[in-house]
């Protein structure tokens, strides 16, 4: 009888919370400047994370406190992943905010950091290795499964409304992405490369899960950019997965999207050629996904250098005239500026130590030595010299922030066959590496500052923290050890520090509630909410 | 009662949080790592969430049979020839163990010149079945990934290098002592490019912290961010030291010049001094 009380309660206590919820996203305010929401991966289109908020400054950053933090710990360890790792950024709309790890959404309270709605799909194959957070439309959120179904659900429920597969786990092909909502199109990006299969970018009908569109990451039978390619069926087998959301420019109706690796990975020897359009920007028309343009900033790829950070849109004067521009810290080290109107660059520049390459072509890409190649022997080469985690940009510094690696790794091919598969050679760090946070002028390519973070241990692999940068002059990121920091947009002078159960490891947001500006950030199995002391 | 009543009630309406603690097949520690490459391949197999494990044993039996009925079109390991490649193939990806390989390789593709092997028994085709899984987990599951015979260089030139970059720290004669620290070429290789630092802490970073108060405590440094250093004096005594205003810290790492050398190591040093270095052994 106990028993039954307590469960009574505890029901009469989430109906209650359920009946306050009913979240509703008017479609023309999704990637609008985040202001009382955050309604995309980027908060906006432009891939900034540039917050305008201002309640939050550099003098009473100091003062910032925990509100609340919500712990994930109802489901332990997953399949290759010992512990839940929040990857992902945290939407919010309607005071409630969305938070995703492999296999699991939660709805939660934004001014408490209680659970309002948890969902968990059991998936049947797929990569537990990340999840970046939901898409988002009217009374819609979108889930991406590890083993590839685009689920839609309530909002206000997390009631499953449809699903749809989009790729076959059984060929490796893994989902960790943030679908991207714009107009009436949700925007989905795919992962996995075990298999040698091609990389894609879905769009679907956001009311249906009708298919729209799909635009394949290498080309196909007839297109001139096969020639990038020794035969159709190295292109099939590809590569160039579309792992992270792209951004998105309103007025010339253009989707960017980076994408990743070629395949086979370290081994080249069977796919002489650039391999477009792996490892590339690309930009895509948003109504048919048909190609405009495209950059490759990893030409003949080798190295895994998923080329997959965030291409930022920055609007500037450039020699007195306004540019639409595009900025990306590529994962192998370089700094990449161009045109966002046609692809041409303006900057490519190293943003780390390199000596892998030789020059330039004419159109800006990089050329590698073979030299520096995956080799029997071993060949040494740069590690990453970023991932996933998201840069940021200021528009009042002019600034662009990066957490950056410089360190070395050994790569070695496995697979000398004539007609080698997937990985088929490897590689790991040598010597200290040491992590960075840069803050380059995407007109020169140059630091204004970098703050290199102290460290005994080396650089984490793949757990990065994300960056937010507002126009009060803050960044906002992490270290590796396990502090949040605050630091000067325009100096990088450290303002204020907290350490938290784990590093930093989702993105950063922020938002005014309740007349009051959060900061959200993830830290392994725990969301954390700062806010000023009231007054 | 009342309660009961509301429960059902409320029941259908109401998404219940499921209780999401589920078993699976967690390696411990979550790594990739493992003891035994059989650990390591399945340890990997977790955490890339591939499917079922081939069976090693039939796939063994079934190598001949691949090699004589069908390695001709489609390449003595699958990945193609005159016919496709199978381990990127859709009806080899989606079957298990034989389940949907063995009554398709009895019909065959005729249209597509693919015969049927009606002459076959279902025993020998699942064999086959699973040579062709066995083929993909060589390919997808990179815990099963072996490394080649890493030694390409010139011991000759290993010997010069050695004799002009190294001995100023390193007394002649201490080289053989190195190179028989390690089993394998690969870990001899990354062993003298970047030393382990060893539980003695010969090679452990040191450090000397002026505190503000005038105190300087010296040892060896186990840590350190912005905001505080960690380190063990000659006592074994732990001290933790704010970094603030007026706190001076000064680092001396004894690798610093190996540190210093893989910034501009070229890969033919690299291999030259393997070769030497495994010459010793």
């Amino acid at each position: 009888m106990k028993f039954g009380v307590l469960l009574c309660a505890s029901l009469a206590f989430l109906s209650a919370a359920s009946a306050q919820v009913q979240v509703s996203l008017d479609p023309k305010a999704i990637g609008k400047t985040p202001i009382d929401s955050w309604t995309t991966f980027n908060g906006d289109y432009t891939g900034q994370r540039y917050s305008t908020l201002n309640e939050i400054t550099p003098a009473n950053v100091s003062q910032l406190a925990t509100g609340w933090t919500f712990k994930i710990d109802s489901v332990g360890a997953q399949r290759g992943a010992s512990e839940p790792i929040i990857k992902c950024t945290p939407l919010l709309v309607n005071g409630v905010l969305y938070i995703t790890i492999p296999d699991h959404v939660w709805a939660l309270d934004a001014t408490t950091g209680k659970e309002i709605w948890h969902y968990d799909w059991v998936d049947h194959g797929g990569h537990l290795v990340g999840q970046r957070g939901v898409g988002m439309y009217k009374s819609t959120v979108y889930f991406l499964t590890p083993d590839n179904w685009l689920v839609a659900l309530n909002a206000s429920t997390g009631k499953e409304l449809w699903k749809k597969n989009f790729a076959d786990a059984r060929k490796q092909y893994f989902s960790t992405s943030a679908p991207v909502v714009i107009k009436n199109h949700v925007i989905v990006g795919v992962g996995g490369d075990a298999m040698d299969m091609p990389g894609f970018l879905d769009s679907f009908d956001p009311e249906t899960g009708e298919l729209q569109w799909t635009w394949w990451s290498t080309p196909r039978a007839g297109d001139p950019a096969l020639k990038t390619w020794p035969n159709a069926a190295s292109s099939e087998h590809g590569g160039g997965m579309t792992w992270m959301p792209g951004t998105y420019d309103a007025d010339l109706n253009l989707l960017y999207w980076p994408t990743g690796n070629t395949n086979p990975v370290f081994a080249g020897q069977g796919r002489p050629g650039a391999n477009l359009w792996t490892e590339s920007i690309v930009a895509l028309d948003l109504e048919t996904g048909k190609l405009k343009w495209y950059f490759q900033v990893s030409p003949h790829d080798t190295h895994d250098w998923d080329n997959t950070t965030a291409p930022i849109l920055i609007d500037k004067m450039v020699d007195g005239k306004p540019r639409k521009l595009l900025a990306q810290a590529a994962r192998n080290g370089f700094f990449v500026t161009l045109d966002r109107t046609n692809g041409k660059y303006l900057v490519v520049k190293p943003y780390v130590p390199l000596d892998y390459y030789s020059g330039l072509s004419p159109k800006g890409e990089p050329i590698p030595i073979a030299d520096k190649d995956p080799s029997v022997g071993g060949s040494l080469n740069i590690t990453n010299a970023t991932n996933w985690e998201a840069p940021a940009y200021n528009q009042k510094t002019g600034l662009m922030y990066v957490n950056a690696v410089e360190g070395k790794s050994i790569h070695y091919l496995l697979d000398t066959s004539e007609h080698p598969s997937g990985y088929g050679g490897t590689g790991a760090g040598v010597g200290l590496s040491t992590r960075f946070l840069k803050a380059i002028d995407p007109l020169t390519g140059n630091s204004a500052w970098a703050h290199e973070y102290p460290n005994m241990n080396n650089a984490p692999g793949t757990v990065g923290a994300s960056i937010l940068t507002t126009a009060s002059n803050l960044v906002l990121t992490g270290d590796d050890q396990k502090n949040l920091i605050a630091y000067s947009a325009d100096k990088g002078k450290i303002l204020w520090h907290q350490e938290l159960a784990a590093n930093e490891s989702g993105g950063i947001v922020t938002y005014m509630l309740g007349g009051r500006q959060w900061i959200v950030a993830g830290a392994g199995d725990t969301l954390y909410g700062f806010v000023l002391p009231t007054r | 009662m009342l309660c009961r009543l509301f429960v059902s009630a409320l029941a259908g309406a109401l998404m219940i949080p499921v209780a999401a603690v589920r078993a699976q097949d967690v390696p411990t520690g979550g790594g990739r790592g493992g003891g035994t490459p059989e650990q390591r391949a399945a340890n990997t197999r977790a955490f890339l969430g591939l499917g079922p494990a081939p069976d090693k044993a039939a796939a063994t039996r079934g190598a001949p049979g691949y090699q004589k009925a069908c390695a001709f079109c489609h390449g003595p390991q699958g990945r193609g020839a005159e016919g496709p490649n199978l381990i990127v193939s859709d009806v080899v990806l989606g079957d298990d163990h034989g389940e949907h390989l063995t009554p398709f390789l009895k019909v065959g593709r005729p249209e597509k010149g693919m015969p049927a092997f009606k002459n076959l028994g279902d025993d020998e085709l699942k064999d086959i079945s699973e040579f062709l899984h066995e083929q993909v987990e060589e390919v997808a599951n990179r815990g099963t990934y072996q490394l080649q015979n890493i030694i390409v260089g010139d011991a000759e030139k290993g010997k010069a290098y050695v004799a002009a970059n190294c001995t100023s720290c390193h007394k002649e004669g201490s080289f053989e002592h190195i190179a028989g620290r390690f089993r394998s070429a690969d870990q001899l290789q990354r062993g003298w490019v970047w030393p382990n630092r060893p539980a003695d802490n010969s090679l452990a970073i040191t450090g000397t912290v002026k505190a503000n108060d005038g105190t300087t405590i010296k040892g060896r440094i186990t840590q350190i961010s912005d905001f505080r250093v960690t380190l063990v004096d000659s006592d074994g005594k732990s001290h933790v030291v704010s970094r603030g205003a007026g706190v001076d810290v000064q680092i001396t790492d004894p690798l610093a010049p190996h540190q210093a050398m893989i910034k501009t190591l070229k890969n033919f040093d690299m291999h030259n001094v393997t070769a030497y270095l495994e010459s010793l052994k």
